[in-house]
């Protein structure tokens, strides 16, 4: 599945986040939106996810246009990975993975054996099965997050969303949770992920979208489209890229 | 294993609507005029069966067994059933664990309305029709007031409920200042306190239809309460129409509320401790959460209501009782070392 945006603009009143941005996601893709806080990328999502509507442009999902589908006919296109988060009650992985299967069940059916069957594949898909019954405020960050994925995986949609997947996870959690997305990505996912690490774009992304001011600054292969002035007026510190012996490339700050 | 542990929370489920079968049947057999098992079963099998009138019995315990201790055992069910629901699902929606179901106003809207409705002398029947109404009325006041504030929706509904409330506990108190000290105050403080002790058939079949008009969605609607209880982004973007549920759930859970307090006062704590009684039993799922709830409620009440008529010579006010166990008992819940709230 794809997601094409094109032309979009959103203001917070008069201030404007996002400025004619386009781009697009291909199917089987792995996206990665590169920006400093506050430029407009969770707004971004918001406006693909339908939770905040285009002021002018247009965003379509499989070609269709985000604006005409249904809440639970766009839940089963684009599933959503938040930040890891405390919910207010704990539930275990099985109850969270599974509330990703609702929007296959009808208006007010309760998911039933066929869904517990899709929590179970999705718990196994990012090897979390053993967590299934433990207490989702009990097990760690990374865990978190992967239960996350795997809730998103059990909504069955063609794209997910993640937002800063990897913020607050340690640097072997880290890894482990984009070398889990990047396998799915080979599967045929696509998936769009906002991150802060320009590492992360050369090590897993296919394609890197920069945004600067809620407008696109660059948008194209990591090998080509993040370069070292890119990442110093994205974040405004200066940067060296080399190549190393593995032919990936490796972001280092220039300190002095 | 998954499916091992699905039906424990069933059989904890069913133990709990047993015992409830039982508390009934106990409860019909306690109290000031002796009837033993014996006379009730003799009773029962006239009554439902349609057998011979039995020797052992009298007109007079006949008519204890079924126009008083009857509807008295089956309003405790209903109230405690329902209080709980309402604290449960309020706690989903409103993604705080202290939510108890007068937190939007529904008890201090129904207070301020029966208490008019003593002090103008309109009769039992009147001051439950007056709490009913002046508690929806009271809800959608907060609705409309929250609809008009900014900002996070869950808080403003919360602030709205506390300012809304608080103007409604202004008028009652005002009514009891106006309100005759001899026969009319300590009628609207008595009704305050809570207490099932004048229950009438009639009154049972008052609040028997709002209830089940509140009860049967909230109860299809239980799988989606799970969601709300993240975020609403969250819900959304996995199918679900966040501000019809939300919706939902408050008008029903408010309806049975408003039903409950009506017909026996204001009766706080089965709200928010049976709900987490629950919890710790069959977890956080309101597939399960919900109905046992429910049946913890039921039998909660049921058992306090026995104390609150059996316990000393005078009844002891229902409202009383349950902030008398449910304080300590929460203490007790929220104190205890395995896994946090």
């Amino acid at each position: 599945m794809s997601v094409v945006v094109e032309n979009l603009s959103f203001s917070y009143g008069k201030r404007r986040v996002l400025d004619g941005v386009s781009f697009e996601a291909r199917e089987g893709e792995m996206l990665c939106v590169l920006g400093p806080n506050g430029v407009g990328k969770s707004t971004l999502f918001n406006c693909i996810l339908g939770l905040a509507p285009a002021e002018s442009g247009e965003i379509r999902v499989d070609g269709e246009a985000v604006g005409n589908i249904g809440v639970r006919e766009l839940a089963r296109r684009i599933a959503f990975v938040p930040q890891s988060h405390a919910p207010t009650f704990n539930y275990s992985v099985f109850d969270m993975v599974l509330m990703g299967t609702t929007a296959h069940v009808g208006g007010i059916s309760a998911p039933g054996a066929e869904q517990m069957l899709l929590a179970e594949n999705a718990l196994e898909r990012v090897g979390i099965s053993h967590l299934r019954e433990r207490g989702y405020m009990q097990i760690s960050g990374g865990e978190r997050q992967l239960t996350l994925i795997a809730r998103a995986l059990a909504q069955q949609s063609g794209v997910i969303i993640m937002d800063e997947p990897t913020a607050n996870l340690d640097y072997g959690n880290q890894l482990r949770v984009l070398m889990r997305v990047k396998e799915l990505v080979r599967e045929g996912m696509t998936v769009i992920q906002s991150t802060h690490n320009p590492d992360h774009a050369f090590l897993f992304a296919d394609r890197v979208l920069a945004l600067i001011d809620g407008r696109v600054a660059a948008d194209g292969p990591p090998a080509e489209a993040v370069t070292e002035s890119l990442i110093e007026s994205l974040y405004g510190v200066r940067v060296k890229l080399t190549r190393g012996d593995d032919g990936a490339i490796h972001c280092h700050p220039i300190l002095n | 294993m998954e499916k091992k542990k699905l039906r424990g929370y069933s059989l904890i489920i069913a133990a709990l609507g047993a015992l409830v079968v039982a508390g009934i049947i106990v409860s019909f057999t306690l109290g000031r005029f002796p009837i033993s098992p014996g006379q009730l079963m003799s009773a029962l099998g006239e009554k439902v069966f349609g057998m011979a009138k039995s020797d052992a019995l009298t007109d007079q315990m006949r008519a204890i067994l079924f126009n008083v201790r009857l509807p008295r055992i089956f309003l405790a069910c209903m109230v405690g059933c329902c209080l709980s629901a309402a604290g449960a699902s309020y706690q989903g929606v409103f993604q705080n664990p202290m939510a108890a179901p007068d937190i939007l106003g529904a008890s201090s809207g129904a207070a301020a309305g029966a208490a008019l409705a003593i002090l103008l002398e309109l009769g039992s029947k009147m001051v439950m029709v007056f709490a009913f109404g002046a508690s929806l009325i009271t809800i959608a006041l907060v609705m409309f007031v929250s609809n008009a504030a900014r900002g996070n929706k869950v808080l403003r509904i919360i602030l709205a409920g506390i300012m809304v409330s608080s103007l409604c506990n202004a008028a009652t108190s005002f009514i009891k200042l106006v309100a005759d000290p001899n026969n009319i105050l300590p009628e609207i403080t008595y009704w305050m306190m809570g207490s099932l002790a004048k229950t009438k058939t009639a009154d049972v079949l008052f609040a028997l239809v709002p209830m089940a008009i509140g009860i049967v969605p909230l109860m299809l609607l239980r799988w989606r309460i799970n969601l709300l209880t993240l975020s609403d982004s969250e819900a959304r973007t996995m199918g679900v129409n966040v501000t019809f549920v939300r919706v939902a759930v408050i008008i029903c859970a408010t309806l049975i509320t408003a039903a409950s307090v009506s017909v026996s006062g204001l009766i706080g704590w089965v709200g928010l401790v049976v709900p987490h009684l629950a919890r710790r039993l069959v977890g956080n799922n309101y597939r399960h959460l919900l109905p046992a709830s429910m049946l913890g409620g039921a039998l909660f009440l049921l058992i306090v209501d026995n104390v609150s008529r059996n316990l000393l010579v005078t009844e002891i006010p229902i409202g009383i009782l349950t902030s008398v166990i449910g304080a300590p008992f929460f203490i007790w819940l929220i104190t205890r070392k395995k896994d946090a709230i």
